[in-house]
């Protein structure tokens, strides 16, 4: 398997509201809401921390699945938030991210 | 109000998030424009680290937006040290400002930093009357400038128009003009007391024609309209505004308002951290018990559907939980129906 | 776990009607958002109505499908292809199934926003507009009519509203034509301003270009034909008519028969 690096995307604007992440993209375009789960990934989204660490450390201990499902599901919903200009997404370590 | 901003907002109501803050970041300015409320202050306004500080404190609280505003806030030669640290906390920025000083430099900056939105204040598209209310000469070509630059760049504008006598019927072509512009529109149609009482810039506000005018717009009433989206039963519906709630403003001296209209002192930054003010401001906590149900005139008023009554101007006038006259003569305007208190 | 994981917003403002949408479809978020670029409100906008929607699970092909529109217990329902939708004009709110192709969306957009403009005597009208002086020129005409041809043949001071679909809406001192970004033939989005309707035209391909004033009872019927309406309720279409009625009282109306020349812009 392949690392994939996540880092949060330095002009997106957010904040925890309990539970969740609310997050505004950078063009001001778009609102999201990311539920629980969603909202762990994207504190986690460091650009240096690999998703597989990621979703074994925070997804699959906390929330009782299995790791290929969660990872396969983290994978496809990094793919759209990446898709919305609010993530970045890399095979290698990232730097520039919001995590600078 | 939408489904899903309004489930946000009521989180953000039952956590007690101060969700949107309103920051001056000084009060001195390079205009002086007739109609202004600001009351000129002495005193020493909070500094680069201060300011931070209390960034890092609003963050903490949970909020998300952040307006920067003044007296003219690119005065504040520090401005950019601010608005990158207020980026490097997540906000959501939008800047408040005449545009009279954004040179290229500084629209690249702004458009660096990503900033949300630009609100740009506008009186006329008549240069000669938009510099007559500032009392700046060539102010409204270093406006158009500014907002030509900041579009130009992919910054987003809005178009503040603050309606006043001198220019009554002038929304129609300012409004086509920030289309021209490529920016959005607002329109202000109420001139407020200056936050020391003093009402003498009232009588800048239009004739009630104009409101009656305005008020059948289609394109300029809001969701204030009675068939527009109700608001379901909700937390938020009981109160009488979200200043306070999960709204509040900041002076460039560290004080702590409600709203930037609403001179309802409760606290100072420099003498207590900002939450401690949040959660436990006496005056704040008692202004957050107050319900829809507890305003002593405006509870049994037929127009309280489409009414925007202000609080803070209703404390101006001298009763919290009183009408605010302003709103009881905007809510007659719209509908034609005369509230209790203009009865008198 | 992907499926309910983000839900999103976004705002359209076309004719100063802003509709929102929430759902949790990020492909839709992601059409919404190509498709209506110039027109994208902010996400915190207030929504004059708004839409949850959902992805339709059957896909139907071809863009010809009828519209099936419906009125019962205060409620719209409407139904084009793959699209499905209900409207409560009260709460402002509907909900919606939807393909994320630009069909189906465009369609709700323009199905709802007739019915919304009805109410204060606005109307879409099948017709090209531009602005030139400060003022809106507006071109009616069915499918190759000429709307394309004389979007094509306008002056560079001309600021294009659209080449198929203008949205006319009454305000204190007449009609105001508004930029919409749906396009015919020239596929570019009208620019999303807006601007006083100076004169309307109904477009006709001639051996020369020719302008006749019409009556007032023919000029009714000329732009009523071009109107675009799908509900069929009795009152909805009484106020349709009534809104063509006032628009030609306060408009001027012409017949332009024109050949494709650029001339012709200086004749109107």
């Amino acid at each position: 398997m392949d690392p994939v690096y996540i880092a949060r995307h330095p002009a997106a604007a957010w904040r925890r509201l309990e539970d969740e992440v609310i997050v505004i993209s950078a063009s001001d375009s778009s609102l999201f809401t990311l539920n629980e789960v969603a909202a762990e990934i994207w504190e986690c989204a460091d650009g240096r921390t690999p998703l597989a660490e990621i979703v074994a450390q925070h997804i699959v201990t906390r929330y009782d699945v299995g790791f290929d499902e969660a990872y396969s599901d983290a994978r496809e919903l990094v793919e759209q938030l990446a898709g919305k200009g609010i993530l970045i997404v890399s095979g290698e370590p990232i730097t520039g991210g919001d995590g600078r | 109000m939408s489904r899903l901003l309004g489930e946000v907002h009521e989180k953000a109501l039952r956590l007690g998030i101060p969700w949107n803050v309103h920051l001056d970041l000084t009060w001195r300015c390079n205009l002086r424009c007739v109609h202004c409320y600001l009351v000129q202050r002495e005193g020493p306004e909070l500094k680069l680290e201060e300011v931070s500080r209390v960034l890092e404190e609003l963050a903490a609280c949970g909020t998300l937006f952040l307006c920067l505003s003044g007296g003219e806030v690119m005065l504040r030669e520090d401005l950019f040290d601010i608005m990158e640290r207020a980026r490097r906390l997540n906000f959501y920025i939008t800047v408040k400002t005449n545009g009279t000083m954004l040179e290229a430099e500084a629209v690249r900056r702004l458009a660096e930093l990503n900033v949300a939105r630009v609100d740009v204040s506008l009186y006329s598209h008549q240069p000669e009357i938009h510099d007559a209310v500032t009392q700046a000469p060539g102010s409204f070509a270093r406006t158009m400038a500014a907002v030509r630059e900041l579009t130009s760049r992919g910054v987003k504008v809005q178009i503040s128009h603050v309606l006043m006598r001198q220019a009554a019927a002038s929304y129609t072509e300012v409004r086509r003009l920030a289309a021209e512009l490529g920016a959005t529109y607002k329109l202000d149609a109420t001139i407020t007391p200056r936050l020391d009482g003093n009402a003498g810039v009232l009588r800048l506000n239009v004739p009630d024609a104009i409101w009656r005018e305005i008020y059948n717009d289609p394109e300029l009433v809001g969701p204030l309209m009675p068939d527009s989206p109700r608001s379901a039963p909700s937390a938020l519906a009981e109160l009488p505004c979200s200043a306070g709630h999960t709204a509040c403003y900041i002076s460039p001296f560290g004080d702590v308002y409600p709203c930037v209209q609403f001179p309802l002192r409760l606290g100072n930054v420099r003498e207590q951290s900002f939450e401690k003010i949040w959660r436990e401001s006496p005056a704040l906590l008692r202004w957050r018990a107050v319900r829809n149900a507890d305003l002593v005139v405006c509870r049994t008023c037929e127009l309280h559907n489409v009414c925007s009554r202000c609080p803070g101007l209703a404390y101006m006038e001298g009763d919290l939980l009183g009408p605010s006259r302003l709103d009881c003569e905007k809510a007659y305007a719209r509908t034609g129906l005369r509230p209790a208190p203009l009865a008198e | 776990m992907q499926r309910e994981s983000a839900r999103f917003r976004v705002v359209i403002n076309i004719g100063g009607l802003a509709t929102g949408f929430v759902g949790t479809d990020l492909a839709i978020a992601q059409s919404l958002e190509r498709r209506y670029h110039g027109y994208l409100a902010s996400p915190l906008a207030p929504a004059t109505c708004e839409f949850t929607v959902v992805r339709a699970t059957a896909r139907v092909e071809g863009d010809n499908a009828g519209v099936e529109i419906t009125h019962h217990d205060g409620r719209w329902f409407i139904r084009r292809g793959s699209l499905s939708a209900e409207y409560d004009p009260v709460a402002a709110r509907g909900s919606a199934h939807l393909d994320d192709r630009p069909y189906d969306i465009d369609s709700l957009l323009r199905i709802v926003h007739t019915l919304l403009l009805a109410r204060e005597g606005g109307f879409l009208l099948h017709a090209a507009s531009a602005v030139r002086d400060g003022h809106a020129l507006v071109f009616a005409g069915a499918s190759g009519a000429g709307k394309t041809t004389i979007c094509r043949l306008a002056p560079p001071d001309a600021v294009l509203l659209t080449d198929e679909i203008s949205y006319l809406r009454p305000t204190a001192y007449g009609y105001t034509a508004f930029g919409t970004p749906f396009t015919g033939e020239l596929g570019i989005p009208g620019m999303p301003i807006s601007a006083p309707v100076r004169a309307v035209y109904l477009l006709a391909h001639g051996d020369r270009t020719r302008i006749e004033p019409m009556r007032p009872a023919e000029a009714v019927r000329s732009v009523l034909r071009h109107v675009l309406f799908f509900a069929t309720e009795p009152e909805s279409v009484q106020a349709v008519l009534n809104a063509v009625c006032q628009f030609t009282r306060s408009t001027p109306v012409y017949r332009l028969e024109f050949r494709p020349e650029p001339d012709v812009w200086e004749r109107i």
